[in-house]
């Protein structure tokens, strides 16, 4: 009888020593990894949002998701985005060489403000010379992207790229060059090609026709599917799937544009829309995309976003002479 | 098996079984292609409940309101997941007559697991089988199997 | 007596359930895992469906009570219950069997005027009326467990045997009512062999086994509700005068002795609770959903309404009509309580329909929760990445008419033998209309 009794305490110890070891062996390996858990914005978004860590050295993140699936991905670099499962904990190990501040960010829509999903990291380390790059055009050309950009003159219709690639011949050389196109809006442009003799015999339509020739050409088929991706995923869930300003967020939105609005459109440069892209909203809750896009990523987006209002890849190049 | 000869519960098991092998007439509509805009949320389809005939071609776009969610139709074993933005959509061919549950198949929040709705196609077999299963049941119990009693046996 | 078929003869079962250690491994072990689930609960993700508090004891544990530990073997499940062992532990001073010393319990006698389960059936209520939130969130399970261990250990501190279990457990009056239809049963074999015996040692206890821990003296207990299975009596019988039966199904329902109003409205509570479910969790209303989820606002307290009115009103008051109308010769009370228990077997069908569509939907969640219980990343058994998918899904249907229309044949069927014994062969009329009623409703609540 007393062997049995030990026997028993020994089985009860056994049992719930092992339980406990789950905890124990978490609290071990978590020495050697940082965990950020992702929640809802509404619930406090990324956590910690803030992190520090040395210049050079391999850093273990392990991501994990409290509620929705969101993702996780560093703005500005090329290091792959993470889908994060709720549940299902994925470590990153990630190698910061230059010190500075980094900006990680959500990158799957998880309700309306998705976008303030946001933390920092900051590397730490000896300060080396970094190569300056310029400042982005809107500020180059001192551009007020907040100033009403209203066109006085419209289109009756769509322009077409492939209609206006007949005339091209007609357009002056200096004004067929990316940075033209960019610093311009597409009114300007079109009252500057309709002054020309050389589009005495075009009507206004096929001069818009032109217009948007132009801006095929200061794009690519490849920037404008790039573009296409980045929109659906990023601006899409707010400003529609088709640009007018419907997305299933819109209605929390302060003011929404509609991309498809030839008034709206063709009165601002790509440089203003660039701006409008990487600043951000001045009392409008459109994010900042500054620290989160490339350069070219930028105007990938800011060219396709002229798709909205224009036939730019629909029938071009054209194979009628 | 006193109180109730084996014969009888023969009979009983036989109707039964006759019962679920009875034919369900379906809608003998021609087949068409529908068309349903869903909507997910938190913890909803909207519409709910889809209703096609046997044969229909089903096409479901699914967009989502909030967060990323899924749909997956039971018994046809397609799915779609759609993100705010970021529509999918499915398409198949409703071959077989029944309800089928829909479940969004990406986890979603506290309440995923009961985030569902139904697809009806056609009138469900099982449904009035199981009527008549049950009333068939209920018969024999009030006219057919005398019941066994603890004082049965007095 | 009708026929039945003791285990007991065969004699490796008589040692499997006399000696203490196959029970005592099997509750140590579910205890580890009770703790496990209460420490997931609050430590680990808070996602419901990769976190063990929740898969484990909502989707592992309900399916194997309601689908297969109940409707076979009654109160099996209350004879390995972890719930109150660290309390009797502590009443009884001893792990393994009497050590000839009390434990440390005032050992007092449980009040008279709570000896039935209405507090039970309130438990059940205030449980039900959370379910979104209990179901869903890990740390709430994690509370509710604790919750009930430490009212166990409180109770088990302050009174004798195991007065939460047959007074308090809110999961306990549920398993006792549909352990009454169970093909299972404890029972002395020769009455007049107890009648002489003067010790009553199965009540009392001796140095072999505690005294009946559920306060039941067996050779008055006619109904499988008042025994929790823990084989003690066995244990302490000095004349091997105890069976352990196979029975047929449904063997106490339709009996003059042991019919309770406190139990009959057990009956109407759990019917209430099945088509509430079915709606809440299965239906595709998503507002019946947020409003059973979003506990303290308006619609919740609406949600409340419907489930209570639902238990506690309208299915007792619809049935009370019937009682009523089939003009019984009994008092309306009495003919209402007894007929109640015509509504078991269907009880359990309509519960186990709903659960077999809830379990399909979710078994897929067990096996990765097995390998990572915590959600931490780990993978013990290599299947923490398996894809959610419903199993089942073809023979679904089937299986629920099946069980909806056997439920309704057993329970008209029950009807008859209770009218029979009362000499009310009416009874049965107004049974099979509500009884008609009821599975049509979940028939179109599960396949409509």
């Amino acid at each position: 009888m007393k062997h049995s009794h030990a026997l028993a305490l020994a089985t009860l110890v056994f049992l719930f020593t092992g339980v406990a070891l789950g905890p124990v062996r978490r609290w071990w390996r978590n020495r050697e990894v940082v965990e950020i858990r992702a929640r809802m914005p509404e619930r406090g978004g990324f956590s910690p949002k803030a992190l520090t860590v040395p210049a050079g050295t391999p850093v273990r993140l392990r991501l994990v998701s409290d509620d929705v699936v969101h993702g996780f991905a560093i703005g500005g670099q090329d290091a792959p985005v993470v889908d994060l499962y709720p549940g299902k904990p994925v470590e990153v190990t990630l190698t910061f060489d230059r010190p500075g501040t980094y900006t990680f960010y959500c990158t799957r829509w998880c309700g309306p403000n998705h976008w303030r999903m946001r933390g920092t990291i900051t590397v730490e380390g000896p300060t080396t010379p970094e190569p300056t790059s310029p400042p982005p055009l809107y500020v180059q050309l001192g551009l007020d992207i907040d100033a009403p950009h209203e066109a006085t003159v419209v289109p009756q219709e769509r322009p077409r790229a492939f209609r206006g690639q007949r005339w091209a011949s007609r357009i002056p050389p200096e004004m067929q060059t990316v940075e033209y196109v960019r610093t311009h809006a597409p009114e300007e442009v079109w009252l500057t090609l309709r002054a020309l003799p050389a589009t005495a015999d075009l009507d206004d339509q096929q001069v818009w026709d032109l217009v948007a020739y132009l801006w095929r050409q200061a794009t690519s088929r490849e920037a404008l599917a790039e573009g296409a991706r980045l929109y659906a995923q990023q601006c899409a869930a707010c400003h529609g799937e088709a640009g007018q300003g419907d997305g299933p967020f819109a209605p929390q939105q302060v003011t929404m544009p509609d991309f498809t609005d030839p008034a709206w459109s063709f009165g601002a440069s790509p440089a203003l829309w660039q701006g409008k892209v990487l600043r951000g909203g001045m009392g409008t809750t459109m994010p900042s995309w500054g620290l989160i896009f490339t350069e070219e990523q930028t105007w990938a987006v800011v060219d396709y976003l002229w798709t909205f209002s224009m036939d730019l890849e629909p029938g071009f190049p054209s194979t009628v002479p | 098996m006193r109180n109730f000869g084996e014969w009888r519960w023969g009979i009983g098991l036989v109707v039964a079984v006759l019962v679920l092998g009875l034919p369900v007439p379906q809608p003998q509509a021609k087949p068409q292609e529908r068309v349903f805009r869903v909507t997910a949320r938190q913890f909803a389809f909207e519409p709910p409940v889809l209703q096609v005939n046997p044969g229909d071609r089903v096409v479901i776009e699914l967009r989502s309101s909030d967060v990323v969610h899924g749909l997956y139709v039971e018994g046809y074993d397609v799915e779609a997941v759609a993100e705010p933005g970021q529509p999918d959509r499915i398409v198949f061919v409703a071959d077989r007559p029944g309800t089928y549950r829909l479940r969004c198949s990406v986890t979603c929040g506290d309440l995923h697991p009961f985030m569902g709705g139904k697809l009806r196609v056609g009138r469900n077999p099982w449904l009035w089988k199981g009527a008549a299963l049950a009333l068939w049941g209920v018969t024999l119990a009030l006219f057919a199997a005398r019941p066994r009693t603890r004082e049965g046996g007095r | 007596m009708t026929a039945r078929f003791d285990v007991l003869r065969y004699p490796w079962v008589r040692r499997l359930v006399v000696s203490r250690w196959p029970q005592y491994l099997v509750r140590v072990t579910l205890l580890a895992l009770f703790l496990l689930a209460v420490l997931v609960g609050w430590l680990g993700t808070p996602v419901g469906n990769r976190n063990f508090a929740i898969v484990g004891v909502w989707i592992a544990w309900w399916a194997v009570l309601i689908l297969v530990a109940v409707p076979f073997l009654g109160r099996a499940w209350c004879s390995v219950c972890p719930l109150p062992l660290p309390g009797e532990w502590l009443q009884q001073g001893s792990l393994l069997g009497p050590r000839g010393r009390g434990g440390w319990s005032l050992g007092r006698r449980w009040p008279r005027r709570w000896r039935h389960i209405w507090l039970q059936n309130a438990g059940f209520t205030v449980l039900a009326l959370f379910s979104a939130v209990i179901l869903t969130r890990p740390g709430v399970t994690a509370w509710v467990l604790l919750g009930l261990v430490l009212l166990a250990v409180g109770v088990s501190l302050v009174y004798e045997r195991r007065a939460f279990c047959r007074y308090l457990c809110p999961v306990g009056g549920f398993i006792g009512l549909y352990a009454q239809a169970a093909p299972l049963e404890l029972r002395v074999k020769d009455p007049a062999v107890c009648a002489a015996h003067t010790e009553k040692a199965c009540y009392t206890g001796n140095e072999q086994g505690f005294g009946c821990p559920w306060g039941t003296f067996p050779l008055g207990m006619v109904r499988n509700d008042v025994c929790g299975l823990c084989f003690e009596c066995l244990r302490t019988c000095t004349y091997d005068n105890l069976a352990l039966n196979i029975r047929p199904l449904g063997a106490d329902l339709a009996q003059r002795r042991g019919a309770k109003l406190d139990e009959a409205f057990k009956a109407f509570i759990l019917l209430g609770s099945a088509l509430t479910y079915a709606a809440v969790f299965l239906g595709p209303w998503g507002a019946l959903k947020d409003a059973a989820y979003d506990v303290g606002a308006p619609s919740w307290w609406g949600y409340a309404a419907l489930l209570v009115g639902l238990s506690w009103v309208i299915l007792p008051g619809l049935f009370s009509l019937g009682v009523w109308a089939g003009r019984p010769r009994l008092s309306w009370r009495r003919a209402f309580t007894v007929l109640a228990y015509a509504l078991v077997p269907l009880g359990l069908a309509m519960w186990a329909a709903f659960s077999l569509a809830f379990v399909a939907a979710s078994v897929a969640y067990v096996l990765p929760v097995l390998s990572d219980p915590f959600g931490w990343g780990w993978d013990l058994l290599g299947t923490a990445g398996w894809a959610w998918r419903p199993v089942l899904d073809g023979w679904l249907p089937l299986l629920q008419a099946g069980l909806l229309a056997l439920g309704a044949f057993w329970s008209v069927r029950t009807a008859r033998g209770i009218g029979a014994i009362w000499g009310w062969p009416r009874a049965v009329y107004p049974v099979a209309g509500y009884v008609a009623l009821m599975t049509g409703g979940m028939l179109w609540l599960l396949l409509g």
